[in-house]
């Protein structure tokens, strides 16, 4: 290896394109989680059993009240050692290593799932009354009435809200560089580390951001205009 | 008009639905007081009285819509009794439920589905039925309301009278034994009544088991064969719709409006 020989954006296109992929992967996977943790998590907290709304609540409220970036360290680590506790609870002593990769899916997924919880709360109690009671008099079970009536009925209303957190889910990828996986942050930081040129990698992070999430953008508009064909 | 008069006609008639001493209250105030009724199969009752008269209460007790807080209710085969601390079961619910159907004033259609999507959804999902079969039932009953033009249309894209006539397909296609209709044109423009109203008054016309609560007084007279006028939760006068709408206590508040 030449030293001191400037390295361009040319030399680390390879690294920092699968930095950009490994940071879709994450995102999309985190958000699919996310949405799933959410709809549990309005429905628990809509339901009409106490326990089961105090422990949607305090998972919401928790992890909306403490700094993500926080939140990301701490299930780093604490994930980690939960995960071997389980595991020694199965006499299982093996030390699995856990991913860099499922950490960092695993830690967003869960704080996104509490944002999602909100979203999708206000989105179905923003459903007219009338809607739910005419599949409730057609007989509809609870499951029928849920994803035939209440989910369709539902996208409209949480869509605005789930583009969002798409757009900041795509942005705090960058905050898992703290526990050192290869995601594009990370990637552009050492590229940038090592080129010295400094504005040059940390502006085209900024340009590759900037395209992920304006095509997204693009994306969640064609999905609104689709979930809302029944409407004015 | 119709000449059956269900106070002989009970005798030899099979009774659809039966309201034994209904007690309802929302917190302190009783909506209902000790209501009883009797519906015979195939004929058309009429509820009416002002506003807050328990009338639209009495008729979310018989699909249980509301709980009643005493009392008993026996229809399409199915006796509930309350005020006993019993439960009663989801799936009792949904089987009487995809029995008696209902129509709502504000329509309630759902607005992710089209006309079509509207009326087979309930025959798909609660009672099961194939795609193609709901999709026959559908268009047919569409067709019965004067709405299949519209199959395809969304119901924002819909006129209130109409949306309602898809209501009442929506209603029929779970081929009810029993219909309920909730003031089906109080939300309607004074135009679009009659075009909802001629549709019910077919449905009656074939004998269909009907409880109707209205503030249509014409046409309550017209297409009932039992009136009940309800008053601050209590049944004042019930029977034929002359002898209703000729009694004293009744025609202070019909007829103004009849």
């Amino acid at each position: 290896m030449t030293a001191m020989q400037p390295e361009s954006l040319l030399d680390w296109a390879g690294p920092i394109a699968n930095g950009a992929l490994v940071t879709l992967q994450i995102a999309v996977l985190a958000y699919a989680i996310g949405l799933l943790l959410g709809l549990i998590g309005a429905s628990a907290k809509l339901s009409p059993i106490p326990p089961l709304r105090a422990l949607a609540t305090g998972y919401s409220t928790l992890i909306r009240a403490v700094p993500e970036l926080l939140l990301i360290i701490l299930l780093y680590y604490a994930g980690g050692d939960a995960i071997e506790w389980l595991l020694s609870l199965f006499g299982l002593d093996s030390r699995i290593e856990i991913s860099g990769f499922a950490t960092a899916v695993g830690v967003l997924a869960f704080v996104q799932g509490a944002y999602m919880t909100e979203v999708f709360r206000g989105a179905i109690v923003a459903i007219p009354r009338g809607q739910i009671e005419a599949a409730d008099a057609f007989g509809f079970s609870r499951w029928t009435r849920f994803h035939r009536i209440v989910l369709p009925g539902m996208w409209p209303n949480a869509l605005p809200g789930l583009s969002n957190l798409w757009l900041i889910l795509i942005k705090d990828t960058a905050l898992i560089s703290v526990i050192g996986f290869n995601e594009l942050f990370f990637t552009i930081q050492q590229a940038a580390a090592s080129s010295r040129a400094h504005f040059v990698f940390y502006a085209a992070a900024g340009a590759i951001y900037l395209l992920m999430t304006m095509t997204s953008t693009a994306i969640f508009e064609r999905l609104e205009r689709r979930v809302r064909r029944g409407e004015a | 008009m119709t000449a059956t008069n269900p106070t002989t006609d009970a005798a030899h008639q099979k009774i659809a639905i039966t309201v034994d001493h209904l007690v309802k209250c929302f917190a302190e105030i009783e909506v209902l007081q000790d209501v009883s009724l009797a519906v015979p199969e195939g004929t058309v009752t009429s509820i009416i009285g002002s506003s807050g008269s328990g009338k639209s209460t009495l008729l979310r007790c018989l699909n249980l819509l509301e709980r009643p807080d005493s009392g008993e209710v026996c229809i399409a085969g199915e006796r509930f009794q309350f005020g006993n601390g019993q439960r009663i079961a989801h799936s009792d619910l949904e089987r009487l439920r995809s029995r008696v159907t209902m129509v709502f004033q504000q329509f309630n259609l759902w607005p992710h589905l089209s006309a079509l999507g509207n009326v087979i959804e309930a025959p798909r999902h609660v009672k099961r039925l194939g795609r193609r079969q709901a999709r026959q039932l559908g268009e047919h009953y569409l067709e019965k309301v004067g709405m299949i033009d519209k199959r395809d249309t969304y119901p924002v894209a819909l006129s209130g009278g109409q949306q309602q006539r898809v209501a009442i397909a929506r209603a029929l296609a779970m081929e009810p034994e029993i219909l309920l209709f909730d003031e089906p044109t109080s939300a309607l423009d004074p135009e679009l009544v009659s075009e909802v109203l001629s549709v019910i008054r077919d449905l009656a016309d074939e004998g269909r088991t009907m409880l109707l609560v209205t503030h249509e007084m014409h046409f309550a007279r017209e297409v009932s064969d039992q009136v009940v006028y309800l008053d601050t939760g209590r049944i004042e006068v019930a029977g034929t719709p002359e002898s209703v709408f000729n009694d004293p206590r009744c025609q202070k508040f019909a007829s103004p409006t009849a």
